[in-house]
């Protein structure tokens, strides 16, 4: 009799102790993208690629220390447990002055601004800054068990607000807005149905609320539509009028433009033979 | 010590100090050996100093052997980027994750060794193209027909317009030339390392590192270019459009594959405002339609071609034909080469040098 319960007791701890190795091995699923591969080649090399080419200023930055902190900062913790705490370090150790005037906010309109700001260098949008520009295209997440990252998925937003890329992106936007100075400007979508300007989008509920009105001189709204339209929205439009009264509010001056000139030339490269995309010049083919 | 110099250069000079000769001859002896220590301990100090340094260097991180030679530098060229390895090698792997997954996967740590063996340890004036081939081999990767974009005097305009891979893919958008772009780099014979300080620039020496890069690699991508191929010329350079003389004569053009290309179509660009020195079916573009006709390719010209032209403009609209001399940032930023002289031993150096002085030679005194 003792014999079997002490044969059954060891089975159990057997079979116990195998099924807590799995739960430890185990890596959380979720919906979005996994981790990028071989992010840490890539972070790493955007940094120096950063301080070495497009912003010498910076070249005193230490990325092997900037890379470290960024993975301390996820590394083998639960992805849906994030705070900006977690990123403080960081934050201290990337972050970089934005020279007055240049700060371009955007919303719904990434590829255009950031074809804008490629080619025109007087603007600067969060990506162009070294920490935007590290974490820009790129996905991660960490995950309790190891080997604490996780590559296979990432939790959406919509699954936990609190994971690692919507906690960096919030709190790189929050810094980029108070660093802001100047006449600042934005380039919104009025060619999507939704409204141009939307509270729950990052720049409706962090950067507006994070712009310093007694550094920043002016707001100007680049309002943009598609070539051949459609035209859902323009300056006078519901959500534009809404995102004045806020900015209003706050005391910063605000001025709209429908199809910004120089940006809509840009969106005209792409479809030069329209008839919104006429040139006065009398060198054109 | 100082008396006893002023003793001794007496006693040298045989100024007469009414000594005797032994009195003179024990001061010599006691005098000389002294002198001799003071040059002795300077000299020996001196050479500590030096290894101290060298040793530190060594075990420092950025260790990098004296390229200089009496404060000059060796070569007239900017030297190797800083952090290379790390650039390069982020570069690679954002391109097969991010930027073009499509080409599959590739070791780029493998890819970087195979670089890095076609120049390090060798006389960086005697680099080949051919050295770059394993490195091309596993860089290699299909260019899209149709996509392909050569271009002469108008880098950064290129890099705008092509959008990275998503309209046109030049060579600065391969992973190729991801390995070159916008950086630096050279060896030094009998020495593992990269040369920081001063690379060979193409006058000096054309066998040099990065030019038998771009040629191997413009060779390479001419040869895998097909369909409609593009061609996107300044029509404001000094010297032509058309170099007769560059990278794009000399190793693009005689390396078009014939039976893969269906024509070529070229875009003379004239900066906003800028000289109209060159345009279609003159000067120099005339020299290169020619050239590409008798080998038997069906051209077309296009004088200021709208899609780019308004990119452009982007920049100069106040203009009402977009006429301001074109203000393109400088294509290469300025690079930190760090100043890797022993700054603290010279200075420590120079106070003993300094005390022994005033110890063995006092002038005052």
């Amino acid at each position: 009799m003792v014999l079997i319960v002490t044969i059954v007791a060891v089975l159990a701890a057997v079979l116990l102790a195998n099924g807590t190795k799995e739960t430890s091995m185990q890596l959380l699923q979720w919906k979005g993208t996994g981790t990028t591969k071989n992010l840490q080649e890539v972070i790493l090399g955007r940094c120096y690629n950063y301080i070495t080419t497009v912003n010498p200023e910076l070249r005193d930055k230490d990325c092997q220390k900037i890379w470290e902190t960024m993975q301390k900062a996820f590394i083998y913790k639960n992805p849906c447990n994030i705070t900006t705490e977690d990123y403080q370090l960081l934050l201290d150790l990337a972050s970089h002055p934005i020279p007055c005037n240049k700060s371009l906010f955007w919303s719904k309109t990434n590829d255009l601004v950031h074809r804008y700001t490629k080619t025109n260098h007087s603007f600067l949008t969060l990506e162009d800054t070294l920490l935007g520009y590290m974490a820009d295209g790129v996905s991660w997440c960490g995950n309790p068990s190891s080997p604490g990252i996780n590559y296979e998925s990432c939790p959406k937003w919509s699954e936990c607000e609190s994971n690692p890329t919507s906690v960096y992106w919030k709190m790189a936007s929050k810094m980029f807005a108070e660093a802001a100075c100047g006449v600042v400007q934005v380039m919104l979508n009025g060619s999507i149905e939704a409204g141009a300007f939307r509270s729950n989008s990052i720049f409706g509920s962090v950067e507006i609320f994070n712009l310093d009105p007694d550094k920043v001189s002016a707001v100007q709204i680049w309002l943009m539509q598609n070539i051949g339209g459609p035209a859902s929205e323009s300056c006078t439009g519901h959500s534009i009028t809404r995102l004045k009264s806020i900015l209003e509010e706050r005391n910063l001056r605000v001025s709209c433009e429908d199809n910004y000139r120089p940006v809509q030339l840009l969106q005209c490269a792409s479809d030069p033979d329209h008839a919104d995309c006429r040139l006065c010049t009398n060198s054109v083919q | 010590m100082t008396q006893a110099f002023k003793l001794h250069r007496a006693l040298l000079q045989d100024r007469s100090l009414s000594l005797s000769p032994t009195e003179i001859g024990l001061i010599k002896r006691i005098t000389s050996p002294i002198l001799s220590l003071c040059l002795f301990f300077t000299l020996l100090f001196q050479q500590i100093v030096q290894s101290v340094e060298k040793v530190g260097l060594l075990f420092s991180k950025d260790y990098v052997k004296p390229t200089e030679i009496d404060g000059k530098k060796k070569w007239k060229g900017e030297g190797t980027t800083p952090n290379l390895e790390s650039i390069v090698i982020g570069r690679c792997y954002e391109y097969i994750r991010i930027v073009n997954p499509s080409i599959g996967e590739k070791n780029c740590t493998e890819i970087w060794e195979a670089f890095k063996k076609a120049f390090i340890n060798k006389d960086p004036c005697n680099i080949l193209p051919s050295d770059y081939e394993l490195f091309i081999n596993l860089a290699l990767h299909t260019i899209p027909p149709n996509k392909s974009l050569f271009w002469e005097n108008n880098h950064l305009l290129v890099t705008s317009y092509s959008d990275r891979t998503r309209r046109y893919m030049p060579l600065c958008d391969t992973l190729i030339g991801s390995f070159g772009d916008f950086l630096n780099w050279c060896g030094q014979a009998n020495d593992t390392g990269f040369n920081y300080d001063s690379c060979p620039n193409t006058e000096e020496c054309e066998n040099n590192a990065v030019e038998s890069f771009w040629k191997i690699a413009s060779i390479t991508y001419a040869k895998q270019s097909s369909g409609v191929i593009y061609v996107m010329l300044n029509g404001s350079a000094i010297g032509g459009a058309y170099p007769v003389k560059g990278f794009f004569a000399d190793y693009e053009v005689p390396n078009f594959q014939k039976d893969r290309i269906s024509r070529i179509e070229i875009w003379v660009m004239d900066d906003i405002g800028g000289p109209d020195l060159d345009s279609c079916g003159r000067g120099s573009v005339q020299i290169l339609e020619e050239r590409l006709k008798t080998m038997g390719y069906d051209i077309t010209c296009i004088d200021n071609y709208k899609s780019v032209l308004l990119l452009k403009c982007l920049d100069y609209l106040n203009h009402s034909d977009c006429s301001i001399v074109s203000s393109a940032p400088s294509t290469q930023r300025g690079l930190v080469s760090p100043h890797r002289g022993g700054s603290w031993s010279r200075l420590i150096y120079t106070i003993f040098v300094a005390f022994v002085f005033e110890i063995c030679f006092n002038p005052l005194n």
